[in-house]
C-alpha cells in the first residue's frame, strides 16, 4: 500500500471524527499536524487509530500507540509498519 | 484477596490500594461493590475529615471527579492491563502510570459532606491503546444500606439504565472521562 492511498484512507476516517476541524481537511498533507493543525483533541488520536485499524485491516501494538507523533506522516509510517508486520 | 491471585473475575473483594498506584492519602475510593469488566463498575468512597479541610465541611466537586475516575477508567484499566500482562498489579504499578487525559460535560446535581457515602457507577464506553473511557453518575447511598448486599444482584442491565432505588440521590453526571496508563520511561 502506498503512502497517498493512506493518506486518502485517513483523510476519510477524519471525515467521521467531529472533534477534528473539517474545514481544513482539504489541504491535508504528510507534514500536517493533528493537535496543531487540525485542532484534534489529543483524546481522539486514539479513537482515529482504532479506526485506521479497521480501515487498513491492520493491528497496531499498544507500544506503536504510545510513541506516535502528532504528524500525519508519523501515522502513515505507523500504519505501514503494522502492514510490514502482518 | 491478595494481588497474587491466579486468575480475578473481577475487582470486588480486592482493595483498591492494591489495585492503584496513589498514596493512602490521594485514594478517593473505598471499595469495589459491583465490576463486569466489559462493562463498568461500581464502587463506593465515604470522604474523611481531611477531604474537606478548609472547604466548608463539602467534599469538592472536583474531588468528585477525581473520585470517579479512581473508581472507574484508573481501577478498570489496570484490570485490563493485569489480564493482557498476566502480571500482579504491583509490577503493573511499576511500569505504568494512570494518566487523566480528559473530561467532557460535568453536571452537579447535589453535594457530599463528611460521612456522607457515594458511589460512583461507571458505564465503559471505550477501551484500547490502554486507554479507558468512561460515563456515569456519582449517587448519595442511602443510610445504613447494606452496599454489599444491595449490589450482590446488581447486573449490566441495571449498570446501564442507572437502576437503583429511588433512595439513591442523584449528585453528579459524568461523561467521556478519560485515562490512559502511559509507561513510565515515556513520563520521565
Amino acid at each position: 500500500m502506498e503512502r497517498e492511498q493512506i493518506l486518502e484512507g485517513l483523510k476519510e476516517i477524519l471525515k467521521t471524527i467531529r472533534t477534528v476541524d473539517q474545514s481544513k481537511l482539504t489541504g491535508i498533507t504528510e507534514e500536517t499536524d493533528f493537535i496543531a493543525d487540525l485542532n484534534t483533541p489529543s483524546t481522539e488520536m486514539i479513537n482515529i487509530a482504532a479506526k485506521a485499524e479497521q480501515k487498513f485491516k491492520i493491528e497496531f501494538d499498544d507500544d506503536d500507540i504510545d510513541g506516535l507523533g502528532s504528524k500525519v506522516k508519523d501515522f502513515i509510517d505507523l500504519v505501514l509498519k503494522a502492514k510490514a508486520r502482518a | 484477596m491478595s494481588d497474587k491471585t491466579a486468575a480475578i473475575n473481577n475487582l470486588v473483594g480486592i482493595a483498591p490500594a492494591v489495585v492503584l498506584s496513589h498514596g493512602p492519602t490521594k485514594i478517593l475510593l473505598d471499595k469495589y461493590l459491583w465490576h463486569s469488566p466489559e462493562a463498568g463498575i461500581v464502587a463506593c468512597y465515604t470522604p474523611k475529615e481531611r477531604d474537606v479541610k478548609d472547604h466548608f465541611g463539602v467534599f469538592r466537586g472536583v474531588d468528585q471527579i477525581e473520585a470517579f475516575a479512581q473508581a472507574t477508567i484508573v481501577s478498570c484499566g489496570a484490570f485490563f492491563e493485569r489480564r493482557k500482562l498476566g502480571c500482579t498489579f504491583e509490577e503493573l504499578k511499576g511500569i505504568f502510570d494512570p494518566i487523566f487525559f480528559g473530561i467532557g460535560p460535568v453536571r452537579f446535581h447535589s453535594y457530599l459532606e463528611t460521612g456522607d457515602t457515594f458511589i460512583s457507577i461507571g458505564q465503559i464506553t471505550f477501551y484500547k491503546f490502554r486507554q479507558v473511557i468512561c460515563n456515569g453518575r456519582i449517587y448519595k447511598t442511602p443510610k445504613g444500606l447494606d452496599l454489599d448486599a444491595y449490589f450482590s444482584g446488581f447486573n449490566e442491565e441495571r449498570l446501564l439504565a442507572y437502576d437503583l432505588s429511588n433512595d439513591f440521590i442523584l449528585v453528579a453526571e459524568l461523561e467521556d472521562i478519560t485515562g490512559r496508563a502511559l509507561k513510565k520511561d515515556l513520563l520521565k
